[in-house]
């Protein structure tokens, strides 16, 4: 049953790609946003479906949590840098997001920078900020609640984590 | 070979890597995250995961070879293989990079490479049979007509 394609969902994927170096930060990675690919998803959710800007340096964990957040609905822009998620943000080139998602450590800036920035800005405070780490460490997750984050997920996130938050978003 | 044979393949493949402890319950996850809008999300996963693996060992024999070991360089990668590993739910190279951790915070090269060694054994046999599950499960979806 070869159903002509449907309408596909806005599922934007905007993937900035850029090799992973392993330490310091910024300079170097090519700056290529591999525009709008579009996803097939469930057309009628379309309307309701709420943004989430994933931000993680590990390919593998993107892919995952990229997965996860699009099984319970949600429309998805991953990128591969704290920096270049604040840019994206700065710049109005993903509106319209309803909550950021970031690994905690990541070369150049962290996780924890980034949520410092977005809760600094006039523009951008509003937007809950969730860090990921695969580490419990105890300090840590305090001090990013105390910065505002909206919650602190153990990497790996598990599919049950994110219902949980979905519950509580909006 | 029919499907129903290659599926009882792939079935004992995979249920002999859980049962030798390669991997955890974090791989189910992905199983079951697999769907109609993502049919092919576990093998994009795992091929992220080799590809990502691959680059990571090469970069540690790399950095430990240097004369003068920047172990906290060595621990980042570390870190990254161990998050891969996680999130595809390769439970013994994550163990073992849990090991190697000790030994980078230890500042003990003879033990970062010991444990090299162990970990690019265990990530080797893990991707040669990732890449058997892959190749039975292209060879079980050449079975059916395209839709």
């Amino acid at each position: 049953m070869a159903a002509a394609a449907q309408a596909p969902a806005a599922a934007k994927v905007v993937v900035a790609t850029s090799p992973r170096a392993g330490g310091g930060g910024g300079g170097g990675g090519d700056r290529k946003v591999v525009p709008v690919v579009v996803a097939a998803a469930a057309g009628d959710e379309a309307q309701s479906e709420m943004h989430v800007l994933a931000v993680d340096d590990s390919s593998v964990d993107r892919a995952v949590i990229a997965k996860i957040l699009r099984s319970s609905k949600y429309r998805v822009t991953t990128v591969e840098s704290a920096t270049r998620a604040l840019e994206l943000l700065c710049l109005g080139l993903v509106p319209n997001v309803n909550m950021i998602i970031t690994d905690y450590w990541m070369p150049g800036m962290t996780g924890y920078e980034l949520l410092k920035r977005v809760k600094e800005s006039s523009q951008l405070k509003e937007i809950p900020v969730v860090i990921m780490s695969s580490e419990n460490v105890p300090n840590r997750i305090s001090r990013c609640l105390e910065e505002g984050a909206e919650d602190f997920l153990l990497k790996p996130v598990r599919p049950s984590d994110v219902s949980r938050l979905c519950s509580r978003i909006r | 070979m029919a499907a129903a044979a290659l599926t009882s393949q792939l079935n004992a493949l995979v249920n002999n890597m859980f049962a030798m402890g390669l991997l955890d319950d974090q791989f189910q996850q992905l199983q079951m995250l697999q769907d109609s809008t993502a049919p092919d999300f576990v093998s994009e996963v795992v091929t992220l995961f080799c590809d990502d693996g691959e680059r990571i060992i090469c970069e540690l024999s790399r950095q430990l070879e240097k004369p003068n070991v920047d172990f906290d360089r060595v621990d980042s990668y570390v870190h990254q293989l161990k998050g891969s590993s996680a999130s595809v739910g390769a439970q013994k190279v994550k163990n073992t990079c849990i090991q190697f951790r000790e030994f980078c915070q230890q500042r003990s090269r003879d033990g970062c490479l010991k444990t090299l060694d162990l970990v690019r054994t265990e990530f080797y046999d893990l991707r040669n049979k990732f890449q058997a599950m892959l190749q039975l499960e292209q060879q079980i979806q050449a079975c059916y007509p395209k839709h």
